[in-house]
């Protein structure tokens, strides 16, 4: 490693070996080898299972495309599943971008010197377990909990049931990715240059056109990354339908995982678990090659 | 070594290296007398259990903890048994899977064996569950077990009602909303059937797995919510459901610790296993049949038996269930009367003998599959 980062210390009679690794590909061997080990073992592993012998654990041994015929046999009901994640994932994206606009844009040009301080407070529950999170808004929500409790001894009727219906699986959602959204989003907001909107208002744009014409076309790289980042976590979520939602719909996720534990079918779960991989980033490259970054990037 | 800047990445990489290579290098060198791994349901993995064996024998011990059978099973068969020393699993999987798969070794029959007769009486030697299939080889020792049907909120559904009524509580349509399921699928499976009036543990016909398909959707769709242990238990407290399944001795007794005793696990009078309506489980540890096994796998079985530790595993974190071991006066004594409330002392042998014991369901793939099929009609 030495020899690779002292280049000018190595005598001018280099071996052909030496010649054909590059000093900077030797220095960022030991990352590569971990990002191999780390990132790309596990993936090739689940491919590999996909195709191996249902419940069995022949990986790199059989190969049969059982596991696919049997998901796409038309008696089988995953795809439901896979549809209630993607509209779950859909609606999440869709919902964070118009609830996080307002406090990105906030941070950026509103809260001053409070916007560290907002910004901490969204930070904050991450360091908090995602699980333990929505155990809160259980107690917050379920009968004779928080807002119940609190809304009889206000003398109400007491709170709507909402636990364990779709929407706690939604509002849950909302909650917990949140942050991946207003990050990006505020980061994007944060590379509209002030110059060009005083421009635009000097020459007599309205707020609106502003916003339309400046604002939101340098902001999207930062907002097409929150909501990326966001469908992707969404599409695989389980602890929302889970917990707050009492298994009300059924995910993908969950579906895998009943593969892998109660089912004992790795084979099963690798393969409904490639085929969301390549749903979800089909769907994002698909999104992402219709969008023309050059454009939304202002480079014209 | 001096470290400096040039040669910092060099360093760092032969540390490392080193690191694991040099603790696994004296690993091998030492043999495994000083390191245990156990693959356990919750409360063999506490600190509680563990700390005092560790300190007394200085070794290094592992435990991993899981909830569901199949799982730890199949680790063992993803060829996990060069890592574990010790299997802790329901009663018919010692027999009638994990022995005949060559995944476990047989005890030496004549340290264990006595053990046996300080026990509960439905435990004396030969105990069926702990002896291999032909009666000659002892495969495991018994601890922990307890009736797993359902539990009923007594305020709401009175004892004598949920047990005369058993299984049907859930065919009945009024008390659709009112009830919970545990997400243990496994149990499910066998309860699904119970409701069906079929008995679980025997191959089914076309006929029976229709009406449990329907009885999956009704149930499942009736269901105000699916969750764990504590879910179930938060949503009786709170009164968000009045009944639940899978539940029993094992998932309700940590509230009835907490002081709710109004929370009851019920065993029906009569059911269609030979007539009997609960099912009960008996954990069996097994020493794995591993290549290098620790010589710790059999103290640490021993160690367990002692009245203390007995105790302490009854009443280790997580949930609390009756053991064996309270057959030997010096356990039982160190049960309190909360303890003794908390596990259904009162009520437990008419309990077990109402109950048929966990056994393989030998078309178990089919019927969860209908039944994950019938549980995406939730929504």
């Amino acid at each position: 490693m030495a020899v690779a980062l002292d280049t000018s210390a190595a005598p001018p009679a280099k071996t052909a070996e030496t010649m054909s690794i590059s000093p900077g590909l030797r220095s960022a061997s030991p990352v590569l080898i971990l990002l191999g080990l780390g990132f790309l073992a596990p993936l090739i592993t689940v491919a590999a299972y996909a195709f191996a012998a249902p419940k069995s654990f022949d990986v790199f041994r059989s190969f049969t495309l059982e596991n696919f015929a049997a998901i796409f046999d038309p008696q089988n009901t995953v795809w439901t599943s896979f549809v209630w994640s993607l509209i779950f994932a859909f609606l999440t994206v869709v919902l964070l971008a118009v609830i996080a606009y307002p406090i990105a844009y906030g941070m950026n040009r509103m809260f001053g010197k409070w916007a560290g301080f907002v910004s901490v407070l969204f930070v904050f529950p991450l360091f908090v377990s995602e699980n333990v999170r929505l155990y809160g808004w259980v107690l917050f929500f379920i009968k004779n909990g928080v807002l119940d409790g609190a809304l009889k001894w206000l003398g109400f009727a007491g709170g709507p049931e909402v636990l364990y219906t779709p929407g706690a699986i939604l509002f849950g959602m909302l909650y917990v990715y949140l942050p991946f959204m207003l990050f990006p989003m505020s980061l994007g907001i944060a590379m509209i240059p002030r110059d060009l909107v005083d421009a635009a208002r000097d020459l007599g744009a309205s707020r609106l056109m502003i916003w339309r014409e400046v604002e939101l076309p340098l902001a999207m790289p930062g907002i097409l990354i929150g909501m990326l980042l966001t469908f992707v976590l969404g599409a695989g979520a389980v602890a929302e339908s889970k917990i707050l939602g009492g298994q009300s719909i059924i995910t993908i996720a969950q579906d895998i995982e009943v593969a892998f534990t109660y089912a004992q079918n790795w084979p099963l779960g690798s393969a409904l678990a490639l085929i969301l991989v390549a749903i979800v980033s089909g769907l994002a490259l698909y999104v992402l090659s219709k969008l023309d970054l050059d454009r939304i990037l202002g480079r014209r | 070594m001096n470290i400096s800047r040039r040669n910092f990445m060099q360093v760092m990489g032969a540390a490392a290296l080193a690191g694991p290579l040099g603790s696994a290098g004296r690993a091998l060198a030492a043999g495994r007398d000083k390191e245990l791994n156990i693959l356990c349901w919750e409360g063999y993995n506490s600190a509680q259990v563990l700390d005092p064996f560790r300190a007394d024998k200085g070794a290094t011990v592992k435990a991993e903890s899981l909830t569901n059978d199949p799982t730890m099973i199949n680790r063992l068969r993803a060829g996990e048994t060069k890592i574990w020393d010790l299997i802790n699993v329901n009663n018919p999987w010692a027999r009638k899977i994990m022995a005949p798969a060559g995944l476990i070794k047989p005890l030496p029959k004549d340290e264990f064996e006595p053990f046996f007769d300080t026990m509960l009486p439905e435990f004396k030697a030969p105990y069926r569950w702990a002896m291999s299939d032909d009666g000659k080889d002892l495969l495991g020792m018994a601890q922990r077990f307890g009736p797993y049907s359902f539990v009923v909120n007594t305020d709401k559904i009175s004892r004598a009602t949920a047990e005369e009524q058993g299984w049907n509580l859930f065919n009945d349509a009024s008390l659709a909303g009112k009830y919970g399921i545990q997400e243990s699928d496994d149990w499910n499976v066998f309860n699904i059937f119970m409701i069906a009036g079929i008995n679980p543990f025997k191959t089914h016909t076309e006929d029976e797995f229709k009406l449990f398909s329907e009885t999956a959707e009704k149930v499942f769709k009736g269901a105000k919510m699916i969750g764990d242990i504590a879910t179930m238990n938060q949503a009786l407290v709170s009164g968000e459901i009045d009944f639940q399944m899978t539940g029993g001795t094992y998932s309700v007794s940590p509230a009835r610790a907490d002081g709710y005793l109004n929370l009851r696990a019920i065993t029906p009078l009569k059911g269609p296993i030979d007539g009997k309506g609960g099912i009960s489980w008996i954990e069996i540890t097994s020493t794995v049949n591993n290549p290098n096994l620790s010589p710790l796998a059999t103290d640490f079985l021993k160690y367990v038996q002692a009245p203390d530790v007995a105790h302490t595993v009854a009443f280790a974190e997580g949930t609390f269930n009756p053991v064996a071991q309270m057959g030997n006066k010096k356990c039982f004594d160190l049960f309190t009367k909360d303890e003794l409330d908390a596990i259904q002392w009162d009520s437990l042998e008419e309990e077990m003998a109402r109950s048929a014991e966990y056994d393989i369901v030998p078309d178990y793939d089919k019927a969860l599959e209908l039944m994950t099929a019938a549980k995406r009609l939730r929504g």
